[in-house]
This record gives structure tokens, sequence and C-alpha cells, in this order.
């Protein structure tokens, strides 16, 4: 990934973006038309990038974003008001969607202990972060396909919550590049990766050829029961002899399903190719003793290879007089 | 990036371009939708290059996550060592080790490489998480010399990158898997008086110095420990931390982290390295600089 | 379970010199060996048993095994140490010889418990010795002193200790020591000279006649002159006691650690090497230039 890239000066902001886009075509803002109509290239690549795109034939045309900004907060399905309810109402499991129950093994104790807990996927956050992000990343392909682009090289993504307001802002930058004497992309749609530069070079010489940046979320949320919150804060002392440390299964069941979950839901976008670079990251929201909500987020560049490679030889390691 | 690098070799200009059209024509033919399952791994491409000359591929990225809770009053002012937060750290590693290599069977892997280690101490809990790629020997013959039944039963763990592996592998090693130890102690206090009679004294603190050093050798002790049973005849790379809880600054944890090894070869194959002189530096300059370092120990060179 | 009893330091502290310390003051003898602690004993038993730890790269586990040593374990050494009051003129440079004596007398306490454990282990020497400092909040003017690096030995049984009979120790990683035995040197022991000095204030007025000119300090200059010169000869008197033909890979570390700015501790750090055979084995470099960043 070209982390470190920057932009070049004098791209524009584009204007305000409303939340529901109709799908890509035809909704950039007016201001992204008129900068790609101009007739200089601007690129995001660093010079030895630079330098590496023109050794492969890729010839940058211009620098293109997509932007896209989400709302949503922690409701169900049947979102109104009642935000954050316990499972108990409306019976919010999704089918296919993964979900595990937890029973108190104490019998009835009192109308404040947990006796019912679950940990649940959350479709609907999934849902829209997957909305959010593939209309920014589709919105700058736009950008690209308009110039008559071939590719996306460079491709930096960034998504970033503002926890209060509930908001998410899906942000894309990449640099549009045109393969010199190769064929336009098929669908009208350009190929992207995150790589530019040495590494595009060795990862195309290795024979494998960007096709997409893929990327999804995993949102589980744990809905502690008594053991669990217990556990989590601490105070088994008053439960039982076990006074030792003990696994807090329910959470970290939750954590595994959420990383299964992200590639579950990655590979299905890959339809058989492979995913190279993956990029893991987690965000743990606790909400309380025990409650708490896990979100995986997995991307990577989804590749196919187009030519069988004979592995290299084993370079003979070498030690720098410096 | 290390002394001793594996540099690939130059590259003819003419090819690359010409693969770049043959990928980007590839493109331009719709593919079917293939029916294999996918692989998705985090190495590097330059991992992913060397991991293949060495006749090895990867499979998926593969995670182990545990959460274990340590009971109230743990980090409360005492004396010694703190073995019930040893004993969480240690059932976290396991039970996180256990589930990545779990993970690593079901794709049918022989072990796991660049596991990146995660270790959270909260007041209440202690979490780990394990990220790597499950790999396995090129048509899923075994290589190591165990056996594949013994390697697809009980695969590797290892937080070398697969260039280090590629490495190791080609000098007649392998990891066979973590070693990793933990102790956490209590700071020691000093009685009012002696303290004051110290005052103006250079003197050692010999029960302060006691004390942390039994709790840094307890967790060498641990990753010794835990190295022989995984089977390994040494451990490389090892990393001792320390410090107090940011929670509990009176409590001081100790881990010692590895990656074990075994010699499968019959004897341990020399590399034979070349010496270069790179001529990047036109012009040797000298840096006064150079002659000194930052007062907080600088990381040396690898 | 250890009692509390200090062991203060057996040389009286020196007379505070005038501003340009003439002598080198003497140095307390070595500290006593002690016993290492129980837990140290059962983990070097382990490692004699075959197993070895290393807190070597792979890169340098390599090339270790290249020069013809092999890894025995991972040692360290440890000192809490704490170090006393020192008065010192507020107008006058000088050496805080006690302070000196502190920080000099805690690092060798640290080194020889790691160099015992190399012993233990049956050692030809340490390599990629680290030096640390550790402040901790519950101990105010204690530090903690760390040593540690991985003993090796040699493979053909061969014995590379030194000339005291003590496995070397140095500071070199597992690169560097590769490079020093290609070229038919040993190292014989990391040796070190450390300085504390404190830099006088400036009077007032001497600060108002030198405001706004470009000049040279002369004072400052002599000073922190003295205190370097100092702290590298003192380091070159541990070479000469090993014998050694050279240092290599001298470093000169300078720390206020908790003192404030105008103490200053200088550190002079650097390998003693000695020629062992006459031929140099480095194979002829190869030249390239490297295209990347």
């Amino acid at each position: 990934m070209a982390i470190g890239d920057e932009p070049a000066a004098g791209s524009p902001p584009p204007d305000a973006v409303t939340t529901t886009a109709g799908g890509p075509g035809g909704d950039l803002p007016e201001a992204a038309v008129r900068r790609l109509e101009a007739d200089s290239f601007s690129s995001g690549l660093s010079v030895p990038d630079f330098a590496a795109c023109l050794d492969l034939g890729l010839q940058p045309v211009a620098l293109v974003q997509g932007f896209c900004v989400m709302q949503w907060g922690w409701y169900g399905p049947n979102s109104g008001t009642m935000g954050g309810m316990s499972p108990y109402i409306g019976g919010q499991q999704t089918p296919g969607a993964y979900s595990e129950t937890y029973r108190c093994p104490h019998g009835f104790v009192s109308n404040e202990h947990r006796s019912w807990g679950q940990n649940l996927e959350q479709p609907w956050v999934e849902d829209a972060w997957a909305h959010g992000y593939h209309t920014a990343y589709g919105r700058m392909l736009e950008e690209a396909g308009t110039l008559g682009a071939h590719g996306v090289i460079g491709v930096l993504d960034r998504v970033s919550s503002v926890a209060d307001s509930g908001t998410t802002e899906f942000h894309f930058l990449g640099t549009a590049v045109t393969v010199d004497g190769g064929p336009p992309p098929a669908g009208g749609v350009p190929w992207s990766t995150y790589l530019a530069g040495q590494r595009l070079t060795k990862s195309i010489e290795a024979g494998f050829m960007p096709i997409a940046v893929v990327a999804a979320l995993a949102s589980v949320r744990v809905w502690a029961y008594c053991m669990t919150e217990y556990y989590m804060e601490g105070s088994m002392g008053g439960w039982g002899n076990n006074m030792g440390p003990a696994l807090v299964e329910q959470v970290s069941k939750a954590h595994m399903a959420s990383r299964q979950l992200a590639r579950k839901h990655v590979r299905a976008q890959l339809a058989g190719d492979e995913l190279h670079g993956a990029m893991i990251d987690v965000v743990t929201r606790e909400l309380s003793a025990g409650d708490e909500v896990i979100d995986c987020t997995l991307r990577g560049n989804r590749v196919r290879r187009f030519k069988d490679w004979d592995p290299i030889v084993l370079p003979r390691p070498t030690v720098r007089l410096s | 990036m290390s002394a001793a690098e594996t540099g690939l070799g130059p590259t003819p200009l003419q090819d690359v371009r010409a693969e770049m059209l043959k990928g980007a024509q590839s493109l331009a033919v719709a593919a079917p939708p293939s029916q294999e399952r996918g692989i998705t791994s985090d190495l590097s491409v330059d991992e992913a290059l060397l991991l293949h000359a060495a006749g090895w591929e990867p499979l998926d990225l593969v995670t182990g996550v545990a959460v274990v809770s340590v009971p109230v009053g743990v980090w409360n002012w005492g004396r010694g060592s703190i073995s019930m937060a040893s004993d969480a750290h240690d059932a976290a590693v396991d039970q996180a080790s256990r589930l990545l290599r779990g993970e690593c069977s079901k794709v049918h892997g022989h072990g796991v490489v660049g596991v990146r280690v995660e270790v959270t101490v909260n007041p209440h809990h202690i979490d780990v998480e394990l990220v790597g790629t499950a790999v396995r020997p090129m048509g899923g013959k075994d290589s190591t010399g165990r056996g594949t039944d013994a390697a697809l039963a009980m695969p590797f763990v290892s937080d070398l990158s697969a260039r280090d592996f590629t490495l190791l592998q080609r000098a007649g090693w392998v990891p066979v898997g973590l070693a990793f130890g933990a102790s956490f102690v209590y700071a020691p206090r000093r009685t009012a008086g002696t303290a004051i009679k110290q005052k103006s004294q250079n003197v050692e603190l010999t029960n302060y110095t006691e004390a942390m050093y039994s709790a840094r050798e307890s967790a060498m002790e641990k990753m010794q420990r835990s190295a022989l049973e995984a089977g390994g005849q040494g451990v490389v790379e090892v990393k001792v931390t320390e410090g107090p809880m940011r929670f509990a600054r009176h409590a001081i944890g100790f881990t010692a982290w590895g990656t074990a090894v075994s010699l499968v070869a019959e004897t341990h194959q020399f590399v034979e390295p070349q010496v270069v002189l790179p001529l990047d530096d036109a012009v040797v300059t000298f840096d006064a600089e150079s002659l000194r370092s930052s007062s907080q120990g600088k990381r040396r060179k690898r | 379970m250890i009692e509390e009893t200090p062991s203060p330091s057996t040389a009286a502290p020196t007379e505070v010199p005038a501003d340009v310390p003439a002598d080198v003051p003497a140095r307390a003898p070595a500290p006593l060996s002690r016993d290492l602690p129980k837990d140290a004993a059962h983990r070097l038993e382990e490692l004699e048993h075959g197993l070895f730890t290393s807190d070597l790269s792979v890169n340098e586990f390599l090339l270790v095994k290249e020069a013809g040593f092999h890894p025995l374990g991972f040692v360290m050494g440890s000192s809490i140490y704490h170090i006393g009051l020192q008065t010192r003129k507020w107008g006058q440079s000088q050496e805080l010889t006690k302070l000196t004596e502190a920080m000099y007398t805690a690092r060798e306490l640290a080194m020889t418990r790691m160099e015992e454990e190399a012993q233990e282990l049956g050692a030809d020497g340490v390599v990629g010795v680290r030096l640390d400092v550790n402040y901790y909040e519950w101990g105010s003017d204690s530090a903690e002193f760390i040593a540690f690096g991985t003993a090796v030995k040699a493979e053909d049984g061969t014995s590379y200790r030194n000339v005291q009979g003590k496995p070397f120790t140095s500071d070199l990683s597992g690169q560097d020591f590769w490079t020093l035995m290609q070229t038919g040197h040993v190292p014989q022991g990391l040796v070190m000279g450390t300085c504390v000095f404190h830099i006088a204030h400036r009077k007032f007025t001497q600060a108002l006649g030198s405001m706004g000119q470009n000049v040279e300090l002369p004072n400052f200059t002599q000073a922190l002159y003295e205190a370097r010169e100092l702290a590298m000869t003192r380091m070159q008197d541990e070479a000469t006691e090993l014998q050694a033909s050279g240092i290599v890979g001298v470093r000169l570390e300078e720390k206020s650690h908790q003192w404030g700015s105008h103490t200053i501790e200088f550190l002079a750090l650097g390998t003693a090497v000695t020629k062992r055979s006459g031929e140099v084995t480095l194979p002829k470099p190869t030249t390239i230039i490297s295209l990347d960043n």
C-alpha cells in the first residue's frame, strides 16, 4: 500500500455527498466532473513509484477519489427509537447469521440476574458498512472510468468514525492509469490494487494480476450472561470456590467468530481468486462489564494468476559491509 | 533492513512490460468464477516469493483469540510473585495457540508463520490475539522429517517471518512452536528507616535486585520449558519485555518470547554468504552524531 | 531471602577537585561475586542439558554458526542500585566522583553476573551485549542496571576465553562478530569508561558579557573536553588490562539520567580485540549498486 504518498496539491474535496446514493452511475459531484475534464494529470505516486509505474508500461492519468458518509446506530433490523434493546425483544436473529446462546447455571436468583446471554452477528451493521465502502469505492472507479483509465493503483482507503454522531466516512484515493497498448477493462470497470511501484512490479512478475480491492466488516455483539459478567468484572468470588483464572468462553468465542466471519464475507467476494496482502483491524467497544461490540475489518488485494511461474532460485544470502 | 539480505536479481525491463500487458489482457477475457476456495494471505510479495522458492505455499489467514479472567484483588499490594496473573497469562496463550493450530489444521496446513502476537493485560482479564498465515509444503508432502500425519496433527506455530522461516529451512532447521513464559511480581518495599539510611550512599538494593532478577529468570525458565515441551532444541529471537502494569504501577510483568527450533537435517547447512560492498554513498561523510547514541537505548541494527 | 544490608562502596570519596580534575580517582575494587539467584541456577541447568536460547535474530544466528560458534544460552545480569546524593558547587565544573563510582559499580555488578551465567554454561564468550538502565517510579534515585546477551561457544573446542580466563564479552551484533572473526581478530571484552560531570552554571555577569556574540565558551569547552577524555582514557585502561591490541566499535554516550541538565554522564563503550591469526579470510567483496530507496 502506498502509505505516505501525499495526494498532489490542488485536488479539491468533493462537495457534500448525501448518504444514500443511487449506486454508481452518474452521481459524481459537479466539482469532480470539472476537475477530471482538465488536461494535465495529477498523481498520488511518489517519485520511485512513478518511475516504476512507467517501467511497467502504465501511464498515470489522474488522481481519482470517491467519498461516502453513512449513518447508523446500534439498532436492530426493526430500527426505530428502541436502540440497544436486549435480544429478549423482537427476536432479532437474522437467518444465516452467526448467533450463540448462553444460559445461566444458577437457577432463579433475582430479576437483575442475567440468566440469558447471546453472541449475535449484526448483519444490519455489516450491510451498512459494505454499502458505504463499496459506494465510495465505486465512485472512485467511476471517475477513473470516465477518463478511459484501465486501472487504479496505489489505492488509499480511509474509514473514520465519529462515534458520538454515529456517522462514518469512507474515503478512497488512487492513481488512475492506462496500460500501454492494453485493452479497455472488461465491463467498463477498471481493475484496482493497493500496490504501486516496485511491489506491484514484483507481483506482476510473479504472475498475479490485480483485480480489485476487497474488504468486509464482521460485527459481533456480545450480550453477556451472568457468568461472563462476573468474569469480566473479576467478581467470581461470590459464585463458587473457583478463585483462579478462568477462560471467558463467551467473549473468546465472539472474538473468534468475528475474525472467521470477516474471512467468510471476503471469500464470498473473491469468487475463487486469491487475496494477497490481507490486513486485519479489530475495534472492540466495551459497553459495560462483558457487553461489547467487536468490529473486525479484513481488507486486501484480490488477484488472479495469469501465468504459471517457476519458483525463483533462492538467492545467495549476502552480508553487507556498510 | 538487516545486513544479511536476500536480494532478488535485477529485472530486465522488457519482460516486465510484456507481463503487465499480458495480465491486463487476461482480464479482458472474463473468467468463469472458479470453484477454488480462494486463499487469503497476509504475506508481503517478497515473502510469498521466498516461501514459494523454498517449496512452500500459503493456505489461509488464521487466528486464535482467548480472553482469560483474573480475579479481583490480584493486583493489590502484596509480596513476592503474582502467580495468579502468570497462570492466567499462560492459560490465555495456550488456548489462543490451540485455536490457531485448530484453524491451521482445518485448511490442512503444516504450520503457521509470521504470527503476530498481541497480549493485553487489563485489570480483570488478559487477552491474547494471534494472527498468522497457515502454510504447507507444495503438494502437501512433508519435508521436515516429521511425517505428514504428525505435521497435520500438531502444526507448528512461529512468530518468524516467512523470510526468516525460509532462511532457517535452507540451513536445515525448522520451527516447532512458540516458546513463551511470563511472570508477574510485586515491587518490593523498603522500610522508612532503611530508606533514610541509604539516601546518601551508593548502595545496591539487594532485595529489589533479588526480586526482579528472580521474576525475569522465572519468565525465561517458563519459556525454556515450553520450548522443550514443543520438542525444540533451541530458541531463537528471544525477546524479553518488562514493565509496570499501566493500571497498577507497583506490579511488574516480565514476558519472554521466542521461536523454538529443531535441526532436521543431518548437520547444520552453512549458508556461505557473499560479501557485498554497496556503492550507494558516493561520498563518505564523517558524522559526529554516529558516535553518540540517544540515552534511551537505540535498537541495534539487525 | 537475603536481608537488606547495604554494601557501600569501599573507596572513600576523593575531595572535590578544582574545575579541571587532575587525577583519575581510585576505582573501587571489583565487586564481590555473589551467588546467582536460585531461579537463574535452575534455568542455566536446563540449558546445560542441551537446549539453547538466544536473542539473536535468524540472520545473526546463521552468521554466528558460520563463524564456527554455537549459541548456548541467553544470559543476563542485573542490579538495582541506589545512587547517593553528592553535593556539588553550583559555579564550578567538576567531576562528581561519587556518581561516577556508582554508575561504574552498578554496571559492573550487572556485567559480572552476566559473565557468571556465561561461565556456568561453559561459554567462550557473550555476543550482542546490551546495557540498559531502567527507572521505576517506586525508587527515587534508584535504577535497575541490566546487562544481557547471548553466550556462545566454539564448535571445534578451541578456547576463545580472554587473557583473564573468562568468557569474552562484546556488544558486537552477529554480523559484526562474523566480520571481525574473518579479519583474524577475536574479541576480548566489552570495555567501558565513565565520567559523571557537573557543568557549572554561568555567573550572571558572565552571561551578560557574551550575550549576542558568537563566542567560544572556554570554560565549558575545557570542561566537557576533559570529561570525554576521562571517559575514553578509562575505557582504554580496561583494554590495556585485557592486553588488547585495539578497541572497535567505540560509542560515546551522553546521558543526563535523572539529574537535570547540568549533570551529564559520559560513557565510552567499545569492544577490545586482539589479533589471533595472521590471515584475513574475509572474501573479496562484490560491489553492487542498489537502486532501492
